[in-house]
């Protein structure tokens, strides 16, 4: 690199802003926060969904309409698309460079943001009314 | 490193890490890629959970739609496939936590661990297929 005669920017200029962008650390923090929490979330979606597997769409909507169950989906949906919108975003960081890089992080980001959207407007749904 | 290698022509080239294509696969290996692989299915699979509450909220007649998808063959193996990856990401997110939290990363634990999500991951899946198939 240094001894590119061609190159007149200095060695500073060169490399600043190709590295950290100092997120990282709130980021790892989400991801395990998110995932720790998943944990029990999820044994509980799983035993939910046991529950739900033999009963009809009146059965259904009795069963997600009581407050517990309810607010325990909301809680495995929001934290689970977090945990899914980070995810993907080390996948696309990973593989993808350049502007295609952006627009993956953008999708990334409005598909997470309208699937939780989707999913809490449903339950509520299902809840009041 | 093609675009480099092109510009620079007679420029000796530069040394190149060792990478997947080098390195002999291993079993931690191999259930890394295997945790990535899981979790972007399921960031797929999240659609299936979004259209069954959808049409919970929505009349019986959508939620018939959903129901008899469900319940077909090519229903039941997603279904099957999803539980699958939930249950391999949930035990590889377990053994992750445990390594970043600094135990188990020595010789055979660590492979043993490795193992463990896979066989664990499999096993969970059964486990619970066969509770709903049991409890009718």
């Amino acid at each position: 690199m240094t001894d590119n005669p061609d190159n007149l920017r200095t060695a500073l200029g060169r490399v600043r802003f190709l590295g950290s962008a100092r997120m990282g650390t709130s980021d790892a923090w989400l991801i395990h926060v998110t995932s720790l929490a998943l944990v029990p979330l999820t044994v509980g979606f799983v035993w939910l969904m046991l529950d739900l597997l033999h009963t009809d769409y009146n059965g259904v909507r009795a069963e997600l309409g009581r407050p517990v169950p309810a607010i325990l989906l909301l809680a495995f949906i929001l934290s689970g698309i977090v945990h899914m919108e980070f995810g993907m975003r080390s996948i696309i960081v990973d593989y993808i460079s350049g502007h295609s890089r952006t627009w993956a992080l953008a999708a990334n980001t409005c598909f997470a943001a309208l699937l939780a959207l989707a999913c809490v407007y449903a339950t509520l749904r299902i809840g009041f009314t | 490193m093609a675009s480099t290698d092109a510009a620079a022509g007679k420029r000796r080239p530069r040394p190149l890490s060792p990478h997947l294509g080098i390195y002999k696969l291993t079993m931690t290996m191999a259930m890394s890629i295997a945790h990535r692989i899981s979790g972007a299915a399921l960031y797929v699979g999240v659609l299936l959970l979004a259209w069954f509450l959808i049409a919970a909220s929505a009349d019986a007649a959508t939620f018939a739609v959903f129901s008899e998808f469900i319940g077909s063959l090519i229903g039941r193996l997603v279904l099957f496939g999803f539980s699958w990856a939930l249950f391999h990401h949930l035990i590889g997110g377990i053994r992750h936590i445990v390594w970043d939290a600094g135990y188990g990363l020595d010789a055979p634990l660590r492979d043993q661990m490795a193992w463990a999500t896979l066989i664990g991951g499999f096993a969970l899946t059964i486990v619970v297929w066969a509770t709903g198939y049991a409890v009718r």
